[in-house]
């Protein structure tokens, strides 16, 4: 017994002792420079988000397979119509990276005539407008299949599609939109598919006609899916080799690594500047920095927390570049909630909590950078046109004087807890408001996403201000999937218990190109978890598809700063990039998250 | 005729002087080395943990963005701050309280539950026994990591659940040392006696098995705090520990692994060298304590 009690604190002391060696060496890796990895000019090494793969190559996806490396990969094969990005600084529509060279709304705003570019296909034949009118024939008979359809929007909202000549084409609208909204977020859908080779629903079967009616064009999507659905053909299937990129599949493998190759027949003004792009998947971020450590990646990213060792990444021959997300970051307010929501729908008491939170010193402390303030609906970086002054200077800084103070102005008052208690219940100016009795206390449950350090910062420090006012808050981390079900609850016929949810790690909302709340914020929908529901906001939600006011987006932006459906948080990058230092990635990262490897090149 | 010799009166051989049970105790104790070593450490331990935080007052609730990441003595922090401004020699204390109650608490828990189980398991015998031992069994089969991480994901993690929980996957070792122990002991005159003279099988438990096991028990709590201690510092730096501001050392040591590549040594090996030093200096004392209910050590 005496051998086994000494070996018991011998082999503590020894993996101790283990650990500590394993630490230093970790640490001693730290100083390790060098330039390894590829060097190969003709090639270069990217990492996928963790634990996403690509599985999905043709245009048109089903709702299953919409991630957005997905459409990443397939821009670089088949041009779409419309692209919009962030690359130059700015949302915007980016005109190399589109197969539409020019439009024209009509007077009365119901059509847009669109003109091609001089854009051929890899097997030589030009891109027209059936190639156009193909996809929309396919999309308009399999809406339902289709994901990102919305009833009512694309491809609903055209009510004819007219052939001017090969390349030039007019949609006709069953009402007038708002431009922006069409141009960003519904032309952006569509893309020239190669009709002369894909239509048509078997192997061997000739080439027809059979996308204009409904019938065929169903038999069509059908046999394209299918083909689609195996992704160990994807490099041989003779259907995928028609592009009209500046690339093609060299190698797509299960696990979801790809390799791409230029495209030598493209004839666009977006060539490909290095000939091999190969595309690694990772199942956890820890695997791809270990990657990353060691030289093998051109292009991939670290978390936040390892900004604190950046001279490590740099000594290894990377450039930090932190890529901004196109989204902003928010917690809803459960509305709903039975005990809580009554006191949520105090528009004093969002103000006050908004007051509370630090949002310049968790960007900067806790984020170390990677996240930038947002104080309303629109994305605020890069800025743009749709926001407004209101959000744009904050209309509720930090300030936890202020936040006491509407709170004491409003009838509470701390206890010996020092939480604040309802004590003037009522709806008067000077009382607490509607539904909330006297008595209750402002202890407060934020249900949050586990397994990040900035987010579990972020919440400590939002404890610590709450605390301060007399907020007592309880935080509740569980993981993501568990967040995003327990959002649905009070939808769901569950508990509809919680309170405040964060969800929003990696930013909490991605917009296209025009960020309208019509998802988020409107009063049915499904992401509105919160259960927002404010007729006016409801009214500028609506006005931002339909009106044609130039301002009408500021006008909203404005709105949902003042009224804070939801608590605005910092919003973090899409990720911290490490970039090797003779990659030139030509230009700003995408906040759309796309790709755009045809633009990078080795210096 | 009787031929006897006188044999000289036998002179009185000088009698050792009978020290008292407490003293002898003491000093078979005191005589392992590793296990006065041990005991000075907790002690010094319990003093920094619980008694520290009255001459090194530092604010553990509030974080301090500005004062976030400083390097030890910069602005008067000895040990430095941690990356939401928590000064970090305060937070060992702190965190050390956390630890080593968990520990103590969660040790003694199983402790109690595993003793009675085990002693009721060999007592009673027959299917009793084999029923309760195939129920250790199972349990012992199931990782406590795993059943705590999946229970800290189900439930709010707090200091009463964690200990509750530790404690309720910690027993099934002294379950079994006990059930052996009881199996030696219950053949025993005294406790024949006791059940001849009409005792109940409850008061055979409580008055003889368990008291005559409890050297087996008192050995084997010492380790099991000490393996309680090691849980939580497991759970912790997987994240699914006692929730900001409240803290152990487990969950200091996860915070600071993000910044091992950066050099800040003193957000990981402070609080590494704490959970080993008390983890040690239990195990020592464990063997100290071992030693001193082992007969074979007495006769040393």
């Amino acid at each position: 017994m005496r051998t086994l009690s000494t070996r018991r604190w011998v082999a503590t002391v020894a993996a101790a002792a283990a650990a500590t060696l394993i630490l230093a060496g970790c640490a001693g890796g730290a100083d390790n420079g060098g330039d390894s990895g590829a060097s190969n000019k003709d090639n270069v090494t990217y990492a996928l988000p963790a634990g996403t793969g690509p599985n999905w190559l043709l245009p048109m996806s089903p709702p299953d397979k919409m991630a957005t490396h997905n459409k990443a990969l397939k821009s670089t094969m088949w041009v779409p119509l419309f692209e919009y990005d962030g690359t130059g600084g700015a949302m915007d529509w980016d005109k190399k990276a589109s197969a539409a060279k020019s439009y024209e709304f009509s007077a009365d705003g119901t059509s847009v005539k669109i003109t091609l570019n001089d854009l051929d296909w890899s097997d030589g034949k030009p891109v027209t407008s059936r190639d156009v009118e193909f996809w929309y024939n396919l999309a308009r008979y399999n809406n339902t299949k289709i994901g990102g359809y919305s009833k009512g929007n694309m491809p609903d909202n055209v009510t004819k599609f007219e052939i001017n000549d090969d390349k030039n084409f007019t949609l006709t609208f069953d009402k007038v939109y708002n431009q922006d909204f069409l141009l960003a977020n519904q032309l952006t859908l569509i893309y020239p598919m190669p009709q002369h080779v894909w239509d048509k629903s078997a192997d061997g079967e000739a080439v027809g006609d059979l996308d204009r009616d409904e019938a065929g064009a169903q038999k069509v999507l059908d046999y394209l899916f299918k083909q689609a659905e195996d992704m160990s053909t994807y490099a041989t299937n003779p259907l995928w080799k028609t592009v009209s990129g500046p690339y093609t599949v060299a190698k797509w493998t299960d696990a979801g690594q790809v390799e791409l190759t230029a495209n030598e027949k493209y004839t666009g003004v977006d060539k490909a500047k290095i000939k091999n792009v190969t595309f690694m998947p990772f199942t956890s971020a820890d695997a791809e920095m270990n990657v990353v450590r060691s030289g093998d990646l051109d292009y991939g990213y670290i978390t936040s927390a390892q900004l604190s060792s950046k001279a490590q990444f740099e000594n290894l021959g990377y450039k930090i570049d932190p890529w901004k997300g196109w989204s902003i970051t928010y917690m809803p307010y459960n509305f709903a909630n039975p005990t809580m929501g009554p006191v949520y729908k105090q528009l004093y008491v969002r103000q006050a909590l908004q007051h509370a939170i630090d949002q310049k010193s968790i960007s900067d402390v806790i984020w170390k950078g990677a996240a930038t303030p947002g104080y309303g609906p629109i994305p605020q970086d890069p800025a743009t046109d749709y926001l407004s002054d209101e959000q744009k200077n904050n209309p509720y800084p930090f300030d936890l004087k202020a936040s006491e103070k509407l709170f004491t102005d409003h009838g509470w008052k701390k206890n010996a807890q020092g939480v604040l208690t309802c004590e003037n219940a009522g709806s008067g100016a000077d009382q607490c408001g509607d539904g909330i009795a006297a008595g209750q206390a402002m202890n407060i449950v934020v249900t949050t996403q586990n397994g990040s350090q900035e987010t579990d910062n972020m919440m400590a420090e939002i404890k610590s201000s709450l605390q301060k006012v007399g907020v007592n808050m309880t935080i509740d981390a569980i993981p993501l999937d568990s967040v995003l079900t327990e959002a649905q609850s009070c939808k769901t016929g569950g508990d509809c218990k919680w309170e405040l949810v964060f969800f929003g790690t990696a930013g909490s909302w991605y917009f296209s190109a025009y960020p309208n709340g019509e998802r988020v914020f409107a009063k049915d929908t499904k992401w509105n978890a919160g259960q927002y529901d404010n007729p006016e906001a409801e009214q500028l939600i609506t006005d931002l598809t339909f009106s044609t006011d130039k301002d009408i987006a500021k006008k909203y932006s404005a709105l949902l700063a003042k009224d804070l459906p939801v608590m605005w948080m910092p919003n973090p990058v899409y990720q911290v990039s490490v970039i090797k230092k003779g990659l030139d990635i030509g230009g700003q990262q995408d906040p759309g998250a796309s790709f755009y490897p045809q633009r990078w090149s080795w210096k | 005729m009787s031929d006897v010799t006188a044999t000289p009166a036998a002179t009185p051989a000088p009698q050792p002087r009978t020290a008292k049970p407490g003293r002898r105790a003491l000093a078979r104790f005191t005589s392992n080395r590793l296990a006065v070593f041990g005991l000075i450490v907790l002690v010094l331990f319990l003093i920094f943990c619980f008694l520290g935080p009255l001459f090194y007052q530092t604010d553990q609730v509030h974080t301090n963005l500005s004062e976030a990441s400083l390097r030890p003595g910069e602005r008067g922090h000895l040990l430095g701050t941690d990356d939401v401004g928590y000064d970090v020699l305060g937070r060992l204390m702190i965190a050390g309280q956390t630890s080593i109650i968990i520990g103590l608490a969660a040790g003694v828990l199983a402790t109690l539950i595993g003793s009675f189980w085990g002693a009721i398991a060999g007592y009673v015998g027959g299917w009793v026994d084999s029923v309760m031992m195939r129920i250790v069994d199972a349990g012992i089969a199931i990782p406590a990591t795993f059943l705590l991480l999946i229970i800290s994901t189900i439930a709010r993690p707090s200091v009463p659940l964690m200990i509750l929980v530790i404690g309720l996957v910690s027993w099934l070792v002294p379950a079994r040392l006990v059930r052996a122990e009881s199996i030696s002991l219950k053949s025993r005159e005294y406790v024949l006696a006791i059940r001849a003279m009409g005792g109940t099988h409850s008061r055979a438990i409580s008055r003889h098995i368990i008291p005559n096991s409890v050297g087996t028990i008192i050995v084997n709590a010492t380790f099991q705090v000490a393996d309680a201690i090691l849980l939580v510092a497991y759970i912790s730096f997987l994240g699914m520990g006692v929730q900001k501001p409240a803290t152990d050392w487990g969950a200091m040591l996860t915070s600071g692994i993000s910044y091992t590549y950066g050099g800040a040594w003193w957000l990981i090996l402070p609080a590494g060298f704490c959970i080993v030093l008390v983890v040690v200096a239990f195990n020592c004392i464990g063997d100290g304590l071992r030693d001193y209910f082992d007969v074979k050590g007495r006769l040393k």
